[in-house]
């Protein structure tokens, strides 16, 4: 069988059905559609090319990207690598970690994102190789392009945890929000266990970039308030363990959520990392920058992994290859266009980008429309026009009912979408937009309309 | 222009996870209508302020379940930004039970 052979045979079909109906629903919502039928783009005319455009990566900003390509690029071969078939809603794994959502609200069929047009190749990138403008994938075939978008979200690092196991997530206390929606459902269980009775519990955070990075917060506010719901606040102890010298990179943030935690008694233990667990035992192991560890006993553990960039980009010429990001592997992308630094036909989008803020769906809701234009710019012949600021947002739940809307950018500055936003504000809306608007939000970038 | 675009496609994706009752209110409301313009000698002007009666029940009372509907409650609201979104999507309530009342009362109150 030729390469060329399963690659066809790996495009997936439409669909047809199911996209009739959600066409026909457009009229349906009377003001959406009115709005929905005329972009607030300028309207332009798609550009002819001939391109190969392969998209390593179908989470949110490889399917924002294939959608935006695929209505702004007349003739382009977009092919999409990846195999996963589940679409999961990451933004929603803290709300199914602390028992506000069930899980089936976070998983959607990667199928009915895809745009038809575009070839979905189900294998893994295991090689990239940005010399030859191709990429090898895990099943060996090869697949040549003319530009590339690197989308494949990053690696968690579990096994740097002596012991951990993420099969274990949910049993003997242990938590863990990030692998995956049932691990997120698991760690609901354990942390429902566990403020049955209160006790110890140590809340952790690497040293390593994160996505989401303010998850760990959440967790750690959101299982007070549990505890609170219980009775059972006041017997138990909650510590949160950080391996840097801060709990969160914006400053003004970083101060805000120490001194709320100091009102809610949580002591902060700085420069503690996470290093080993006794998953059976429930007794966990810190160390220091010096290398002085110390074991602590805990009822309940919340594990945030270290992350790095998947083996694929981490070993190939993509990955930074000095400064700050090259121990991570990180994509060396020039912050503001999101275009490699060193391949002018290779952009990055979301977790993997080695930029210096980013790995939220918010990042990607707002870069990925600068990039496919950025993109469009190069396959014109232009220079790229567009500039992203380094935009992420974060809704910081404080409580069940309330949170933070903190956004922000490269530099640290704090950015409202909406003047009358105040991000320090505990928020009945904030709370609202992360219960019920953000995921529909989410699945219009998904769709490439936002 | 870009937040307005947005909230226009929250509109939509909402429409689309709630997709049946849409098409039932919509249809109903569609039903109604032509139901009270076929009857000839509708009192639209009537009917007015039944609707507006409906309109303020509605929303009032969508304002006040609300907040636990979506696991909060009032002690949440932190500033007048949580107050007035309230408003705004109890109000979204109230005009779709006065779109309805709209042609029921019309057909009940005859022009003449």
């Amino acid at each position: 069988m030729t390469v060329k052979d399963t690659r066809t045979e790996a495009v997936q079909e439409v669909d047809a059905n199911r996209r009739r109906l959600l066409f026909g629903a457009s009229a349906l919502p009377v003001a959406a559609g009115i709005g929905l039928s005329a972009s607030p783009r300028k309207a332009q005319a798609a550009l002819k090319t001939n391109a190969r455009i392969v998209i390593a990566g179908s989470g949110l900003g490889g399917l924002a990207a294939a959608n935006r390509l695929a209505r702004e690029l007349d003739g382009a071969k977009i092919t999409i690598v990846d195999r996963k078939e589940i679409h999961n809603y990451q933004p929603g794994y803290t709300l199914v970690a602390t028992g506000v959502w069930p899980v089936e609200k976070v998983s959607d069929r990667n199928a009915d994102l895809i745009p038809s047009g575009v070839e979905w190749v189900k294998e893994m990138v295991a090689e990239f190789d940005p010399e030859a403008n191709a990429i090898v994938t895990d099943a060996g075939h090869r697949i040549e392009y003319d530009y590339l978008i690197v989308a494949t979200g990053l690696h968690m690092d579990f096994n740097l945890i002596e012991g951990m196991d993420v099969a274990a997530i949910g049993t003997n206390g242990l938590g863990c929000v990030y692998p995956s929606p049932e691990a997120a459902q698991a760690t609901w269980s354990a942390m429902d266990s566990f403020r049955q009775k209160g006790g110890k519990a140590l809340m952790t955070l690497p040293s390593t970039a994160l996505k989401c990075a303010g998850a760990p917060l959440k967790m750690t506010f959101m299982l007070v308030d549990r505890l609170k719901q219980a009775g059972t606040r006041d017997t138990s102890d909650v510590q949160f363990h950080s391996a840097l010298g801060n709990i969160f990179s914006v400053p003004r943030i970083n101060q805000e959520v120490l001194e709320r935690w100091a009102k809610l008694d949580i002591p902060v233990h700085f420069n503690s990392k996470l290093v080993a667990v006794d998953i059976g035992a429930r007794r966990a192991t810190f160390a220091s920058p010096e290398g002085e560890r110390s074991e602590l006993e805990y009822d309940f553990l919340h594990v945030v992994p270290p992350m790095r960039a998947p083996d694929s980009v981490k070993n190939s010429p993509l990955a930074w290859q000095e400064g700050g990001f090259a121990a991570g592997g990180w994509l060396e992308v020039d912050k503001d266009t999101l275009r490699h630094k060193r391949f002018p036909n290779v952009f990055g989008i979301g977790d993997i980008n080695g930029t210096p803020k980013g790995k939220t769906a918010a990042t990607v809701k707002k870069s990925t429309p600068m990039v496919v234009q950025n993109l469009i710019d190069v396959i014109a012949g232009r220079e790229p026009s567009q500039v992203f600021d380094g935009y992420t947002s974060c809704p910081l739940l404080v409580r069940e009912g309330a949170a933070l809307l903190i956004e922000f950018d490269y530099e640290n500055r704090l950015t409202p979408s909406l003047p009358a936003i105040d991000p320090l504000q505990d928020s009945y809306f904030a709370w609202v937009m992360k219960y019920r608007l953000l995921k529909p939000a989410y699945m219009a970038v998904a769709k490439g309309r936002v | 222009m870009y937040e307005i675009w947005l909230t226009l496609n929250i509109l939509f994706e909402l429409g689309l996870l709630y997709l049946p009752q849409v098409i039932i209110t919509a249809a109903l409301w569609i039903l109604l209508t032509i139901m009270a313009v076929k009857r000839g000698n509708a009192g639209w002007a009537k009917a007015l302020k039944p609707a507006l009666v409906v309109f303020v029940v509605v929303t009032a009372i969508t304002f006040f379940i609300t907040p636990g509907m979506t696991k909060s409650s009032f002690a949440n609201m932190g500033y007048w930004v949580d107050w007035g979104n309230l408003f705004l999507y109890a109000a979204a309530f109230g005009g779709v039970g006065a779109a309805l009342t709209w042609p029921i009362a019309a057909m009940m109150r005859p022009a003449r």
